[in-house]
């Protein structure tokens, strides 16, 4: 089975190519069904992996396709790499890519580019499947480039919206700084180990020591690449805009897989981390910096997606959090989770969109529930599970990772849990505010309101039941679980356990952090319950007066207009200044001149031409005579 | 050989031809005989690999490639002279005859085994060539021009006999072998006589193929002579003064490169700045391509400069691509001048949208003169500027780079105009063998491009 690993990302391929060359004629019944077939039939292939994989012995297989590029001692094979990390993440991107497939067939059922988007998402987990299964850092980056460039095109989806077309460019151009980093990083790698295989590169890193500094930078620049596809500060603000796409592209691609390939580099990279504590340093800093700041915004914004949006972002930021205190397991346990509930919650709202006549806006929506029961109650349980309370799939996860940073520092730990509380706040207060109270929009969406299809709360249900049961696979000994998800991965991280130690924690401080961390979400939630259920508390029109930092939270601290200032209009300034003077007087003119220059010595050239017979075979001469002259000295 | 004699018996059949009054029969029978020599020249492919006559000729590979190139070439200025020579003399026949007997003398020059050969396939060429730049009788520029051919010409042949002599004096002998063996015995010891001969053959060659400073008489000679003799002598006579040469330098003066290739250097930059800078000035187009084909002997002089074992292929395909592309230029040119009756840029406005397919066809010809990719211009300037860089002239291929760059200008200039200017013209008639050698030539100059494999392995 494992030899057939190349059937996975084949099958998306050959969706892509179908949908993509048939779309102005095939029915959409044929192409939603083509579309969802494909990544179906890779969940079976990667099913059958994961099983196999799970029952061998050896953990890790190299599977290449061919000899990609060889040139020197340059030697790149197109090869796929099956291991515990990578079969659980073709789980997940095909498991979750199939649900949204079902999901959009619904939910993009009225729109004219039906099949253009299922080629797009086809393709899209296509790249993906390149970067998980890569067995090198360059077709990883041909994953990852592919799916930089299916999110574009995605969130570009509706690109006669100008608004939409700019958020397309704008996660374009963000994603473009971050590569830069993971693009010099790789060639650093192939500095200084002579290969970008991981077979060959990580063995190497094993054997050096800690803290050198060609380590630190390769690996500062790899963050780099991760804070871009990842939305970390600084490169954030393109995962807010990016909810232009369509809401099935923003549970994909925004919230499930391709915003956690930053995390999921990493830990495929884990020992070269271990070896850099000062870039752990700056990722633990790094990741919970944003997890506070995203959930700061995220508690004043009245659009739902954008909730969400921030969000997500302040989930990666705990994943980075994770990854940065040495919690690789619990990092990668969190990224799971977090596609389950995450994806959860966007089709929940997209459900919830789709009700309401695209309506985005929670203060036009309220009492939902009774209208939209499946919705509702599947979007509760997401909530409560990235609320973090038990036994919900977030709660192991998230613990796990405040566990470690609490072993690392109890600052960072206490920041976390105060995080954690802003979560459960913000979310209880998205779900209460759509789905209690009074239906607050137009009369006309409100006769409109109607629970969606079965294709779209069929993956409401699934991703529902996982989002509960999900944590499972990581129950920590203290609740006496045995952690299967830590044994299935240890040979991945085996090597990075072996430098930091195993260090734990004794069961009763763990009893008394979870307790804290459960204690802080129930309050947060109560608080919500108090002011937007049982108060009815409505946010106030944009028009309407703020608190000072109401005000600062719902411009979202003015990042965008920060970067704006700093960069943007300085940028422009400093292109103008190119264009004008550099280009245009200098560069042109120097050029122009050089033409001018040109004519004019034709134009003088020309004049030799006299027609006059003598003076030809005078020039003749004096050519013969400079030859002889030549000649005299030369002999 | 035998292309030699068939093309000398061609030529005076066709002379008796005329006489009989058998004018229909002239252009048929011409092509087929050039046809058979073609033919011919493929048929000895490979079968002499030793000098014949007693040293005289050598019909080896590079003679058949190139006498195959060159009868091609004719061949297809014979498709383009139909009802060309009527208009402008009653004397067909002759015109026939003289180009016919000006290609022996080509075949010669591109088979000569001993110095005595090369002189006399070089008269044979340029006597013939007299007469051609003077076949419009009552025409004065015509005239103007065989007048100044000929006295430059009787000129420089002075210096090449010149030379020859001096080879002889410190040689000894006019066989190529011998004066190589001579070479080669005391590289050290060679006779200052023998440094001036070589100098003084430069001066010669440089002359017939019209490299700067001797080439004073191409614009004049090629604005003055009939359009269709301006084709031959740009293109076939071009073509045959570089195998010459090559074969020369190639086989006898290489050990003395050191002297003599600092020498064409200088040489080919100036053909390289004189022929290109001069050519952005030109307001017609015939001038223009006069002027830029003292620029295309710039090129070709490279393979002359770094000579190596793939000098005669690149000058090979070089030369069979300019004379391609130059054909088509010549054949647009003869079109505008007998139907618009000027061939200044501004002639070729709106030509697109009448002409399409001459207008296509033409545009092939510029891209491949200007050497852009996918066109065989392309892969010989590619193949010259690698030879150059293979001998480490850096930068003379820097400075043919930079030139290349302003034979952009002036060839561009033409598909401009014929695109992107508007004109009210009348549609320009392309008769059958316009089309035939328009539409082939094309053909053949994107093969060549695409494909350059076909005739890079030839030699």
């Amino acid at each position: 089975m494992i030899n057939l690993v190349w059937l996975i990302p084949l099958f998306p391929l050959i969706g892509f190519l179908i949908n993509g060359l048939g779309r102005s004629f095939l029915p959409k019944g044929a192409v939603g069904f083509i579309g969802s077939l494909t990544v179906f039939l890779s969940f079976a292939v990667s099913l059958g992996i994961f099983f196999e994989l799970n029952g061998s012995v050896t953990k890790s297989f190299t599977i290449q396709l061919f000899d990609w590029i060889q040139v020197g001692n340059l030697s790149i094979p197109f090869s796929f790499q099956v291991d515990p990390l990578s079969s659980l993440m073709l789980l997940i991107v095909t498991g979750i890519g199939f649900l949204i497939h079902v999901y959009s067939i619904g939910y993009m059922h009225h729109d004219t580019g039906f099949a253009k988007f299922f080629s797009y998402l086809n393709l899209f987990v296509f790249f993906m499947l390149l970067l998980v299964l890569g067995s090198n850092y360059v077709v990883m980056f041909i994953g990852w480039e592919g799916v930089g460039l299916c999110s574009y095109l995605l969130i570009g989806f509706w690109f006669s919206n100008p608004a939409y077309a700019s958020a397309a460019k704008k996660a374009f151009v963000m994603n473009r700084i971050g590569d830069l980093g993971f693009l010099i990083a790789i060639f650093l790698i192939f500095n200084t180990f002579n290969s970008v295989e991981f077979a060959k590169v990580f063995p190497q890193a094993a054997s050096l020591t800690a803290g050198s500094d060609v380590i630190t930078l390769i690996t500062i620049l790899l963050f780099v690449g991760a804070t871009g596809k990842s939305a970390q500060i600084p490169l954030f603000t393109w995962l807010p805009d990016a909810m232009a796409g369509p809401t099935p592209v923003s549970a994909l691609i925004h919230a499930a897989t391709m915003v956690t390939a930053g995390i999921y580099m990493i830990a495929r990279s884990n020992i070269l981390f271990t070896l850099a504590p000062f870039t752990l340093d700056i990722i633990a800093v790094v990741g919970l910096a944003t997890a506070i700041l995203a959930a700061l915004i995220a508690i004043t914004q009245t659009d739902i997606k954008k909730v969400l949006a921030y969000s997500t972002v302040s989930q990666l930021g705990y994943m980075f959090l994770g990854l940065g205190v040495g919690a690789y397991t619990g990092a990668f346990f969190h990224v799971i989770t977090h596609a389950f509930f995450k994806a959860l919650l966007f089709l929940g709202a997209g459900s919830v969109i789709h009700a309401v006549s695209n309506e985005q806006d929670m203060r036009s929506m309220g009492g939902l529930k009774s209208k939209l029961p499946v919705t509702f109650y599947t979007m509760l349980m997401g909530t409560i599970a990235i609320s973090g309370l038990p036994p919900f799939s977030g709660f192991f996860s998230k613990d796990e990772i405040l566990a470690h940073a609490y072993e690392h520092s109890k600052l960072l730990w206490l920041i976390g849990v105060i995080g954690a509380m802003f979560t459960a706040f913000y979310m209880f207060r998205m779900l209460f505010l759509t789905f209690f109270g009074k239906f607050r929009g137009t009369t006309e969406q409100q006769a409109h309101l109607h629970e969606s299809p079965a294709s779209m709360t069929f993956p409401l249900i699934v991703l529902a039941v996982l989002s509960i049961i999900g944590g499972f696979i990581g129950v920590p000994e203290a609740l006496h679980g045995n952690h299967w998800l830590a044994g299935f991965l240890e040979p991945v991280f085996s090597a990075s356990e072996q430098r930091t130690g195993a260090s734990h924690l004794d069961h009763s401080t763990e009893y008394i952090l979870m307790t804290v961390s459960v204690i802080a979400a129930v309050v947060a939630s109560f608080i919500a319950y108090l002011r937007y259920a049982r108060n009815n508390h409505v946010p106030v029109p944009d028009t309407a007066e703020r608190t000072a930092f109401a005000n600062v939270s719902y411009n979202k601290f003015y990042i965008d207009e920060i970067y704006d200032a700093l960069i943007t209009k300085p940028l422009n300034i400093l292109s103008g200044f190119f264009y004008r003077i550099v280009d245009k007087t200098f560069i042109d003119g120097f050029v122009n001149g050089l033409g001018r220059a040109t004519a004019e010595a034709g134009k003088g050239l020309r004049l030799l031409q006299t027609g006059n017979i003598g003076f030809y075979i005078f020039i003749m001469i004096a050519g013969i005579v400079a030859l002889l002259v030549y000649g005299f000295y030369n002999i | 050989m035998s292309v030699l004699i068939t093309i000398s018996l061609l030529a005076i059949l066709v002379l008796y031809l005329g006489l009989f009054k058998a004018k229909k029969a002239l252009l048929p029978v011409s092509i087929l005989g050039l046809l058979g020599a073609l033919s011919l020249s493929f048929y000895e492919w490979g079968s002499y690999a030793q000098p014949i006559y007693n040293g005289m000729m050598l019909f080896d590979n590079f003679a058949a490639a190139f006498s195959g190139i060159t009868i091609l070439s004719t061949l297809l200025i014979f498709l383009l002279s139909k009802d060309y020579f009527e208009r402008i003399s009653s004397n067909i026949a002759e015109y026939y005859t003289v180009i016919l007997f000006s290609l022996a003398g080509i075949i010669v020059m591109v088979s000569y085994h001993n110095l005595t050969m090369l002189f006399i396939g070089i008269e044979i060429m340029s006597v013939s060539l007299y007469i051609l730049a003077g076949i419009k009788k009552r025409d004065f520029a015509s005239n103007e021009a065989a007048l100044k051919y000929f006295l430059m010409g009787a000129f420089s042949t002075g210096f090449l006999l010149f030379g020859i002599a001096l080879l002889y004096g410190a040689s000894g002998s006019f066989d190529l072998l011998e004066i190589r063996n001579y070479i080669l015995s005391a590289p050290q010891e060679v006779s200052p006589l023998f440094y001036g001969g070589i100098l003084l053959l430069i001066v010669g060659l440089c002359f017939k193929v019209g490299a700067a400073p001797f080439h004073f008489w191409a614009p004049d000679v090629y604005e003055g002579s009939p359009s269709l003799i301006t084709a031959y002598m740009s293109t076939v006579v071009k073509t045959a003064g570089f195998a010459a040469f090559l074969r020369l330098f190639l086989f006898c003066f290489s050990p003395l490169s050191e002297f003599w290739s600092p020498v064409l250097v200088t040489l080919a930059a100036l053909s390289l700045l004189i022929g290109n800078i001069t050519a952005v000035y030109q307001q017609h187009f015939k001038r223009m391509l006069a002027y830029s084909s003292i620029s295309h002997v710039g090129y070709m002089l490279f393979a002359v400069i770094s000579l190596n074992g793939s000098s005669d292929t690149s000058i090979f395909v070089y030369a069979a691509a300019y004379s391609i592309a130059s054909i088509m230029a010549f054949a647009a040119l003869i079109l505008l001048q007998r139907q618009v009756g000027t061939d200044s840029f501004d002639s070729f406005n709106g030509l697109a949208r009448k002409n399409p397919f001459l207008a296509l066809t033409l545009t092939v010809a510029m891209l491949s003169l200007a050497g852009i990719p996918l066109t065989a211009g392309f892969i010989g300037k590619f193949m010259m500027f690698t030879s150059a860089l293979s001998t480490y002239h850096t930068y003379l291929v820097l400075f043919a780079v930079l030139n290349a760059a302003i034979g952009i200008f002036y060839y561009f200039r033409v598909i401009v105009a014929m695109y992107f200017k508007e004109a009210d013209r009348h549609e320009l008639i392309v008769s059958p063998y316009y089309r035939l050698v328009l539409g082939l030539s094309a053909a053949a100059t994107i093969l060549l491009g695409v494909y350059p494999e076909l005739i890079s392995r030839l030699i």
